[in-house]
């Protein structure tokens, strides 16, 4: 930010200037705490990938000695390769971290919070001081989930799932403790901020609109922001019990997930460890966690489907196509989505006469999906695309939102599931909606809101060489997975070359791992256009997109209040080439011409 | 013309992708692992006929939008179609795929419930019990005898009493054995032996994971599970080896007879390998029993 831009607030708004400690670490201001959930979740994202790369170092070459690395984290072990409750740690806290440090944190921190307010034309949110506090409750999860890599036995490894009892008895694993423990304290803490956040959101949807600005004329972004919040408020406190459970079995030795060994028998044997007779229920656990963590997947990509909707209409200069199916389709994957927890356990031992009904429901999910699929088409269809790189992340998340789609219905059917429930199969698709749909939508977002954020743009060039690298890169590294999948390789494999039956794709698995470092090294582009654009991106003015919606008319950064008058929202957001403006785009705070019929669209 | 380049990348990028769906059936190893289980057929049927919708809506929307992002590149100066949607098309492309989808689950039940539903499951020729634990998988074989005992007057999901006895009770003269699934080629393909365990966990949960019969199920401590399966369309894959004293499997055949654990159950959840012995006929079968037991109760057999 400009000195000229601190004058100008300090010049148009009431309230004075606030030192740099509540302006910028605890502000209160939707816009700075937006951007601090950004900045931490890019960071987390780093991490998250290193994790990552260890993973695939280890699956591409499972013999070898880990360089440098090896002989200062392993100096004792034969060769300095890595141990196999190493790897488990890896790939348990890549996913906790991609999960509940970036995508969750990006989506709805990040973006939420910057453009809910702004988008709907209000000063802030609702509840200033429980916005702070909800980024505020990050801390305490990146504190304990980062210390979780240094305590004896090491970070979590059972799983971003914690199935019990391997993640409940202290002695089923080396991580089991207080990793265990650490991680279990980070989520609930997490489950706190994301609460707070949901609230939040909530509220100042419902009260905090402009005037003008009916539901029907929201933004595509803000009806999957305040979808996903339902999603958040209602699902989340089941988590939270979960977790609280399990810690309380870790800590005061209740049994809620920890069964008999049998009817009027003591508890299960590990190893030489016998856990007391309680009689609880290690599915209990699995139902509870399914419960949240179904919709959370839905909480990590719908609103990335809002953005890009956004997004693909603002650069195809063209309205959404069929908006009311697009905002219908978001509330039936919301709907859905809380019947569809338990095809994650279709072989776990739960009555298979559930499964079949939690097929139905989970196969019928891929209808809105396609719906909005369908409707992103025909917004493209006659249009006139511009290939910024917001647009080109955009479209990517479109296209392989279509692939993690398809070969979802893949493990919904539950005889097939049995042959690729747990196998590579369920690991691409997981990757091609979170890696390849979200985090495209999250590079999408942040190119474009980019000049709102900073007031400056970051730079075109190097960002899409950063995507072209990173889309021929990621499919490099996720799309093989389909082929060990279809091969039946299991996931969460140590050292796949111990099996015969994966002789012939373990070259391909070398080549996933040779993408996916490559993949990690191009994202360096991406951290190096953001850092420098920071400060000597050119100034982006108002509205460089030639944007409708509310956002595009405050200045750029915004003020804390955002708007010097408070906006008036005449029309929907997707008036591009409308024939009622000569320029091929209607803000929707412009006031119709004299005369002209008001635009209702009643679709 | 420069614009349209994107086009070419994504429709190139889409274009290999499907491609290699394509090659791969044809490369050895490369695919789904060879059948061997008289319900694996069905189940293979099915990823198929999801492989063909799928594929086939893969190849229309990504084919659409590649047409569309080489045609409506920005033209200057002109608008685009000025529409707000199409209730005809939402309409079309709401009810078609909700029949496809449809048609794709309940395609899904009859199989399903054949393999899974304990209602379902045919009486069996062989019965074992399954314990598995880190890291190993723990078999319990009956006597010839006791397995006789134990199927007669077993109805299609309805297990004797001797048997729901047996799998509380051990008995003496059973056979214990770890990371050795032992059964025989049934006599003709229309009567393939027909395997019934009950599946437990000692400890944590794992999975038993045959790639080859096309079964997995999780064992959870505290349950007891029922699972079946069959090796209908496996031949005889091991012999007795005279020096080493013991029944191998052929070294061609392994490949094919390998078992997994498919559920993350600690450090060594990728070391639960087990082997899947098929004997010649029952007969060869009953003859590695006796010599288990004999080795196992250290008498001469």
């Amino acid at each position: 930010m400009s000195s000229a831009d601190h004058a100008h607030i300090a010049t148009t708004h009431e309230h004075h200037e606030l030192g740099f400690l509540r302006k910028y670490i605890f502000s209160e201001d939707h816009k700075i705490i937006g951007i601090q959930f950004m900045f931490s979740g890019i960071i987390m994202f780093f991490l998250g990938g290193l994790l990552a790369l260890g993973v695939r170092t280890q699956l591409g070459w499972p013999h070898a000695e880990i360089p440098l690395l090896g002989q200062w984290l392993w100096p004792g072990n034969a060769g300095h390769r890595m141990p196999p409750e190493f790897y488990n740690m890896l790939f348990s806290m890549h996913a906790s971290v991609m999960i509940f440090l970036v995508i969750i944190p990006l989506l709805t921190g990040a973006f939420g919070n910057f453009t809910i307010p702004l988008m709907i034309g209000a000063k802030d949110m609702a509840f200033p001081k429980l916005n702070m506090m909800s980024y505020w409750f990050m801390w305490p999860a990146f504190a304990t989930l980062l210390a979780s890599f240094f305590v004896d036995g090491g970070a979590a490894a059972a799983g971003w799932t914690s199935y019990p009892t391997l993640a409940d008895v202290e002695f089923a694993a080396p991580n089991s403790g207080w990793g265990q423990r650490l991680w279990l304290i980070g989520l609930i803490s997490i489950g706190v901020s994301s609460m707070a956040g949901s609230v939040n959101y909530i509220t100042t949807i419902i009260n905090m609109r402009a005037p003008g600005m009916t539901l029907f004329r929201m933004p595509m972004t803000i009806w999957a922001m305040f979808i996903t919040a339902i999603l958040q408020a209602m699902a989340l406190p089941v988590l939270t019990v979960a977790l609280i459970l399990q810690l309380l079995d870790k800590t005061i030795g209740t049994c809620f997930f920890l069964p008999n060994w049998a009817p009027g028998q003591g508890g299960v044997s590990i190893g030489n460890y016998q856990t007391p007779p309680g009689g609880g229920q290690p599915l209990l656990w699995q139902h509870l966690f399914w419960f949240y963590s179904h919709p959370a997947v839905y909480i990590m990509i719908l609103p990335a489907m809002g953005m890009v909707s956004d997004i693909i209409a603002t650069f195809a200069r063209k309205p959404i196509f069929g908006y009311r199916p697009m905002v219908y389709s978001l509330a039936g994957i919301a709907g859905l989505g809380f019947i569809v927890w338990g095809h994650h356990m279709f072989q776990s031992g739960m009555d298979p006469r559930l499964g079949t009904g939690f097929m139905i429901a989970t196969i019928m999910i891929a209808l809105p999906s396609a719906v909005k699929v369908f409707n992103w088409l025909g917004t493209l269809w006659g249009s006139n695309i511009h290939y910024t790189t917001p647009m080109l992340n955009a479209l990517a998340f479109v296209s392989m939102f279509v692939i993690g789609g398809l070969s979802g219905i893949f493990m919904a059917a539950t005889p097939v599931d049995i042959a690729i429930h747990d196998t590579y199969f369920i690991v691409g698709h997981l990757h091609y909606v979170l890696f390849m749909s979200s985090i495209f939508g999250i590079f999408a977002a942040i190119y474009y809101w980019f000049p709102k954020m900073f007031g400056r743009m970051m730079n075109d060039t190097w960002g899409k060489v950063h995507f072209v690298l990173t889309f021929l890169f990621s499919n490099g590294v996720f799309f093989p997975m389909h082929i060990t999948g279809s091969r039946l390789h299991p996931r969460r494999y140590f050292d796949p070359t111990q099996y015969r039956f994966l002789d012939e794709v373990q070259g391909l698995n070398t080549f996933m791992s040779i993408c996916a470092i490559c993949l990690g090294l191009v994202q360096l582009i991406f951290l190096v256009n953001f850092a420098y654009s920071l400060f000597r991106g050119p100034k982006g003015g108002l509205n460089p997109w030639h944007s409708n919606t509310l956002e595009w008319t405050a200045p750029s950064p915004p003020p804390h209040g955002n708007f010097e008058t408070p906006p008036v929202v005449y029309r929907g957001p997707y008036e591009y080439g409308s024939p009622e403006s000569d320029k091929d785009y209607l803000p929707q705070t412009e006031p119709p011409r004299p005369g002209a019929a008001p635009a209702t669209h009643a679709h | 013309m420069q614009q349209k380049l994107w086009a070419v990348l994504f429709g190139g990028v889409l274009a290999a992708a499907a491609g290699l769906f394509v090659v791969a059936p044809f490369i050895e190893g490369w695919w789904l692992p060879k059948n061997l289980c008289s319900f694996g057929p069905e189940v293979d049927h099915l990823f198929y006929l999801i492989l063909a919708f799928t594929g086939f809506f893969y190849l229309l929307t990504e084919g659409i939008m590649v047409y569309a992002m080489w045609k409506y590149v920005a033209r200057p100066g002109e608008k685009s179609a000025y529409t707000h949607g199409s209730h005809k098309l939402e309409m079309l492309w709401t009810v078609v795929p909700a029949l496809i989808l449809l048609f794709i689950a309940f395609a899904q039940v009859s199989a399903w419930s054949d393999i899974k539903y304990q209602s379902r499951m045919p009486a069996p020729d062989q019965v074992f019990e399954l314990t598995a634990r880190q890291f190993e998988w723990r078999f319990r074989y009956p006597t010839a005898e006791q397995n006789a005992l134990m199927l007669k007057g077993w109805e299609k999901g309805k297990e004797t009493d001797e048997a729901a006895a047996w799998q509380r009770e051990p008995h003496a003269d059973d056979i214990h054995l770890v990371n050795e699934v032992h059964t025989w080629k049934g006599p003709d393909k229309d009567h393939p032996t027909r395997v019934r365990f009950y599946l437990k966990s000692r400890d944590v949960i794992h999975s038993f994971f045959l790639p080859n019969m096309r079964i997995k199920q999780d064992a959870l401590p505290g349950k007891v599970i029922p699972v079946w399966f069959d090796s209908g369309f496996a031949d005889g894959n091991c012999h007795y080896d005279e020096k080493a004293n013991t029944w191998v499997v052929d070294p061609d055949k392994v490949s094919q007879s390998e078992l997994a654990c498919a559920e993350l159950c600690g450090w060594g959840h990728y070391k639960m390998r087990g082997i899947v012995y098929v004997h010649e006929n029952k007969a060869d079968y009953e003859k590695w029993l006796a010599h288990a037991s004999a080795e196992e109760h250290r008498t001469k057999p």
